[in-house]
């Protein structure tokens, strides 16, 4: 298991000894973090041996060394058009290249039942909440869940209490700015609704355009009985941004998880979004587009486990890949004994827009029940000829009838983002990105 | 009053009609496995140097090879020095009418046509008994039209060259764990060669039969038809029932020139285990067929309800402009069975076309698998893929799976996949009942009906089996 | 023939049928007809044997023996048939193929001889002739691809070939235009005989027009309300069922 030590796993064990992390003096962080960072010197980055990872090669990043952090990030200047428009004046929490910004957050009008914090506060605060979950270790974890253990150094904290339901929408947002050097940041969120709880959580990434980095992400999300988390995800990160995403969520008896995801940006995106429906009419429904260009390489992998009886699921996702990108997409739906009455659906299309652009897509069904409905369906194409001829017959011409197709193909998936303004930007965004596609 | 399969499961068990063993006189290898082995294995067969140089090739490959470790499949480990690499009747029969009438009388009980009247019902057969060809009937007719069907042994000898030429050039030797150990021990096997423009006259057939105990079976089959030729080929496999594992692992190579056409269909019945998972066939084969040439058409079709694991994914590499590539498949288990298969199309050449129709059926506390790859090379412009893959479970302990994997790196093609995964409906079997259709008889029917898309690609014969098969299997299943 | 006595089902732990009481006798028509989650369908559900509708209470005789403790395939046998509501889709099972075996299974079960294909494919065409299905019917899977007009037809069709002694058609009407109206009625008319009695679960009146009942009876709320002859179904046609409905409560006040 000893994986060669790379420049990337050799200076993230530089970088991890002299650093004083926020929280640092209880017993059992200070050892999950030692024993993290261990782990992971000895695994490594995760390679395409492993199934999740099989499309999406490290190989480049982990040649290459990594600061841990962004040392002046906390007092940065940030230009303010960065700042997603849709949060201003909203209950919003900032990170700059992985640090917490105060001055750009707005956490004052918080509700009652809300507890919308930095990790690094909460843990100076009061570590002892946060001990199982950041000290627990799992099977699933691979190199970056390892890394993100050992160096997260912030995060979010968001709790809701039960039977609070949040009409207004949490923002969330991560920007990265130019550096100078490549830096590395770990993030680890922490989102928990109790009983009947509902929210809207509102995530964004944003970044200048030569800002190259890698950020680290983990959240983890429970949601208990009768809770609702509508989550939202824009991610227009800049165009050298590596984002490495990893989200566990948990859903009680008739809990329900409703997820949009738009990923537009970065130079590599990948999102891996495991949920687990473990209570009885659990529910979870995803949306997602990506639309790439250039180089970009986006991987998404959507691994659903039915636990609970009556448990259902359905997800939606749609990818265009232009340039020389690759679209990567993964949907398990995993049924175990004891899951009856689970319904689970993942369907995923497909434009491949330019010869040197790839797409792979992977549905797969692990089925160990029998009172079960599965079904999954992915397809890789191109625009229908006879819409094209339909909207040129109508006079409109080749290059945006072809667009309004991409647009159209891409709409699936903001069906249902909440509330209408924020549909609109995302609509928006959809529209800036849309490839010019040569005729 | 709803459908209580665990019940009646441990009622019924499944019967396996093929099970027998024959008592016969065979040349045996002791168990075991080095060069020498491979080098007997050669002599015995008298086969020429360079044939023996590939097989010691494909041995040394194979030590440098680890057996894979699937995912989804347990497979105990296998002590390869414990097999025996070569068993064979003893008085090897020069023509039909030297064979040992209780092989003969073997495969009459198995169905299989061998003598008049194989040319009556317009098969060919050639018949592997344990490791060696003992039968290979209408071969006059056949060499009229120019068409060699023969058992491998004999086409090594006969038509050197033509081996040389063709073998391991689709499945080479390092391809796999299991293929590099075929390709330095398969005893025989059959060989077909359809030359130019030859229509084959008649169905072509090869019946597997392992007898002996604690032997592997290696069988290494070649196809080759040459420009715009036609064949169609069959293969039916079965075993007895013994207690411990017997190894099966088969290379099979298809050639398709221009415009040619190979249809290959399988019926595999090998001996599945009893119903507490003892005993039954590792069934571990590498199948590939080539469309080497432009408009040629490879075609695969297979009924799976025998073995205790079966693992092979038959795979056309889509190389010719226009080619087609095409995988029909019902895998059935039950029991302990654990079954992992489908198929890999690798679209190279432009206009290609692939269309994968798989069913699936698990009962008992067996496993089914579906796993394919279907890719799209960048020149493979206009590429066109339809995959279709349903699966229903029969009772509570039985799982299925359904791995596809798409690549695609050509903005013309058009992939497509769907699939299910339910349990067998209840408004169909409440429906088949209120007629007054039994339960068992209306889980087969409905079972035959999910498959019928896949038993229309078969001969009308094999149809037939395939049907009856599935009602064996299916045997204590529900009640 | 059939009696049933108080009975109350439940489906999905829901009470639906709440004390029905009725008695067929052969050569009769008996129309139930009623709103929308009366119980009309569960109804026809419970006499076929239907899993997951649960009897709770009450009892079921059919020709003297306990109908709710036989398997639907022995329902049959005894020539007990539903037209269903819903016909399922059987992909890739031919309908010359399970006609042949649902009757040879019931004539098994009955000590009669099975029929073979030749006798089989004499009897299923002339069937076909005579209630004017499509020839293509018997080559085609299950209700496979059948509009919702075939089907129900297709269903009439089944009970004409199987020959039941006991046919109940739930909504065997809706969704039929008038052409196939008639066909329904007149396939289940030529079927009226002194040994043979019906059950016609309908919405509307329309297809009472066709098939004159002997008796109709109002299902309300999992009961039983009203019973009369052909006249109050024009009744109902003219008032509504929430005139029932009144009447009913009027009664349950006294």
């Amino acid at each position: 298991m000893n994986a060669a030590v790379t420049p990337f796993v050799e200076s993230m064990q530089a970088a991890a000894a002299p650093l004083q992390l926020p929280g640092s003096g209880p017993a059992w962080l200070d050892d999950a973090r030692r024993t993290a960072l261990q782990a992971f010197v000895e695994r490594g980055l995760p390679d395409t041996r492993n199934e999740l990872w099989k499309y999406t090669s490290l190989r480049a990043l982990g040649q290459r060394r990594h600061t841990a952090g962004n040392p002046d990030a906390a007092r940065r200047e940030v230009p303010l058009d960065l700042l997603p428009a849709t949060s201003a004046g909203a209950m919003r929490i900032v990170f700059v290249n992985g640090a917490f910004r105060a001055d750009l957050s707005a956490l004052d009008a918080l509700p009652g039942g809300v507890t919308l914090q930095p990790l690094s506060l909460a843990l100076l605060e009061q570590p002892e909440p946060l001990r199982f979950l950041l000290g627990a270790y799992t099977n699933e974890d691979d190199g970056f869940t390892l890394l993100n253990r050992a160096l997260a150094a912030d995060g979010v904290v968001l709790r809701i209490a039960a039977g609070v339901r949040v009409a207004d929408p949490i923002h969330v947002v991560y920007i990265g700015l130019a550096s100078g050097s490549m830096a590395a940041w770990h993030l680890r969120s922490l989102v928990e609704l109790g009983a009947g709880a509902s929210v809207n959580l509102v995530e964004h990434h944003v970044g200048q355009p030569d800002a190259g980095h890698l950020a680290n992400l983990v959240h983890d999300v429970t949601l208990r009985d009768h809770a609702r988390l509508g989550w939202t995800v824009v991610q227009t990160a800049g165009a050298e941004a590596n984002l490495v995403r990893r989200s566990d969520c948990r859903l009680g008896d008739d809990a329900e998880l409703d997820f949009h995801a738009l990923e537009l940006g970065g130079k590599l995106a990948r999102h891996e979004l495991r949920v687990d429906l473990t209570g009885a009419r659990a529910r979870f429904t995803s949306r997602g587009a990506f639309v790439l260009h250039g180089r970009q390489h986006a991987d998404t992998e959507v691994l659903v486990t039915h636990r609970g009886r009556d448990s259902v699921s359905d997800s939606l996702w749609r990818g265009v890949a232009d340039g020389r990108a690759r679209g990567v997409m993964h949907g398990r739906i995993l049924v175990l004994q004891g899951a009856d009455g689970a319904d689970g659906g993942f369907y995923n299309k497909n434009l491949l827009l330019s010869s040197d652009a790839e797409i792979d897509t992977r549905p797969a069904l692990e089925i160990y029940a029998d009172e079960v409905k599965a079904n999954h369906g992915a397809t890789v194409g191109q625009l229908d000829d006879t819409m094209l001829f339909y909207l040129r017959s109508r006079g409109i011409p080749l290059d945006i009838a072809r667009r309004m197709l991409v647009r159209a193909f891409c709409t699936v998936a903001m069906e249902g983002i909440a509330p209408a303004p924020l549909r609109e930007h995302c609509d928006t965004l959809l529209s800036s990105q849309l490839p010019e596609v040569a005729a | 009053m709803a459908t209580q399969p665990d019940e009646v499961q441990a009622a019924l068990s499944r019967r396996y009609t093929a099970g027998f063993v024959t008592d016969i006189e065979t040349d045996s290898l002791p168990p075991g496995l080095d060069e020498g082995v491979v080098r007997a294995i050669s002599a015995r067969k008298g086969e020429p140097e360079w044939m023996t140089e590939w097989r010691l090739a494909a041995y040394r490959r194979w030590l440098t090879m680890k057996q894979p470790d699937w995912a989804h499949v347990n497979l105990a480990p296998i002590d390869y020095q414990a097999i025996s690499y070569y068993s064979a009747p003893k008085n090897q029969p020069k023509s039909l009418a030297e064979v040992d009438p209780k092989i003969l009388e073997a495969y009459d009980k198995l169905g299989v046509p061998l003598h008049e009247r194989a040319r009556l019902a317009g098969v060919a057969v050639d018949a592997v008994f344990d490791s060696v060809s003992v039968a290979t009937t209408a071969r006059e007719q056949l060499s009229k039209v120019g068409v060699i069907f023969c058992s491998m042994s004999e086409a090594i000898r006969e038509h050197g060259d033509l081996v040389r030429q063709y073998l391991g050039s689709v499945v080479p030797q390092g391809d796999n764990f299991f293929a590099a150990l075929n390709s330095a021990v398969f005893s025989d096997g059959s060989f077909v060669f359809i030359p130019k423009g030859v229509r084959c006259p008649m169905e072509l057939s090869t019946y597997f039969r392992i007898n002996a105990g604690h032997t592997g079976q290696f069988e290494r089959t070649l196809i080759i038809a040459e420009e715009d030729a036609v064949v169609s080929y069959l293969e039916g496999c079965t075993a007895p029932m013994r207690d411990n594992n017997q190894l099966h692992a088969a290379v099979v190579e298809l050639v398709a020139m221009d415009r040619a056409n190979i249809k290959y269909s399988t019926v595999q019945n090998w001996y599945p285990g009893d119903e507490n998972g003892k005993g039954g066939v590792y069934n571990l084969v590498t199948k590939r067929g080539d469309c080497r040439g432009a408009d040629s058409r490879i075609t695969w079709t297979q009924v799976e309800t025998g073995s205790a694991i079966t693992w092979k994914y038959p795979s056309v590499i889509l190389r010719g402009d226009r080619s087609v590539g095409e995988f029909h498949s019902v895998a059935l288990t039950n029991h302990y069975q654990q079954a992992d298969t489908g198929t890999k199309m690798i679209h190279i050449g432009r206009d290609t076309k692939s269309k994968i129709v798989s069913k699936g059926i698990s009962a008992g506390k067996s496993q089914a698998s579906y796993r394919g790859l279907v890719k799209v090379e960048k020149g493979a412009v206009n590429a066109r893929n339809h995959t279709r893959c349903d699966s229903i479970l029969i009772g509570k302990r039985c799982s299925s799976h359904t791995f596809p994997y798409m690549e695609i790196k050509n903005p013309t093609a058009i992939v497509e996949h769907e699939a299910t995964t339910s349990k067998i409906s209840d408004d169909q079997l409440f429906y088949c009942r209120s007629r007054g259709i039994g339960e068992e008889d209306a889980v087969s029917m409905i079972v035959d009906g999910f498959c019928k898309q896949v038993f229309r690609e078969l001969p009308m014969e094999f149809a037939v089996e395939a049907k009856k098969l599935l009602e064996v299997s299916l045997e204590g299943a529900i009640g | 023939m059939l009696k049933i006595e108080n009975l109350h089902a439940r489906i999905a732990g829901k009470e639906i049928l709440k004390g029905l009481s009725l008695e067929v006798n052969p050569g009769e028509v008996h129309a139930i007809m009623g709103p929308n989650g009366a119980g009309k369908s569960t109804l026809g559900n419970v006499l076929a044997g239907r899993p997951g509708y649960e009897v709770t209470a009450g009892s079921v005789s059919y020709d003297g023996r306990d109908l709710l403790t036989l398997e639907p395939e022995v329902r049959a046998a005894a020539g007990v048939f539903l037209a269903f509501q819903y016909p399922v889709e059987i992909p890739g099972v031919n309908n010359t193929y399970f006609l042949r075996a649902a009757l040879n299974a019931q004539r098994k079960a009955r000590g009669e001889e099975e029929l073979d294909s030749m006798q089989f494919l004499k009897l299923v065409r002339g069937k076909v002739k005579d209630m004017g299905m499509p020839p293509d019917l018997l080559n085609r899977a299950v209700n496979e691809g059948f509009s919702g007009g075939e089907k129900k037809r297709n269903e009439v069709f089944q009970m004409a070939l199987l020959e039941p002694r006991l046919a109940v058609l739930d909504e065997t009407d809706s969704g039929l235009d008038i052409d196939a109206l008639k066909q329904v009625a007149d396939g289940v008319n030529a079927l009226r005989s002194p040994d043979r009695a019906f059950v016609v679960i309908t919405h509307y009146q329309r297809l009472l027009d066709y098939i004159v009942p002997d008796f109709v009876h109002v299902l309300s709320a999992g009961r039983i309300v009203e019973s009369g002859d052909a006249t109050l179904a024009r009744e109902l046609e003219a008032h509504g069922y929430a005139w029932v409905r009144e009447q009913a409560h009027a009664e349950a006040q006294a």
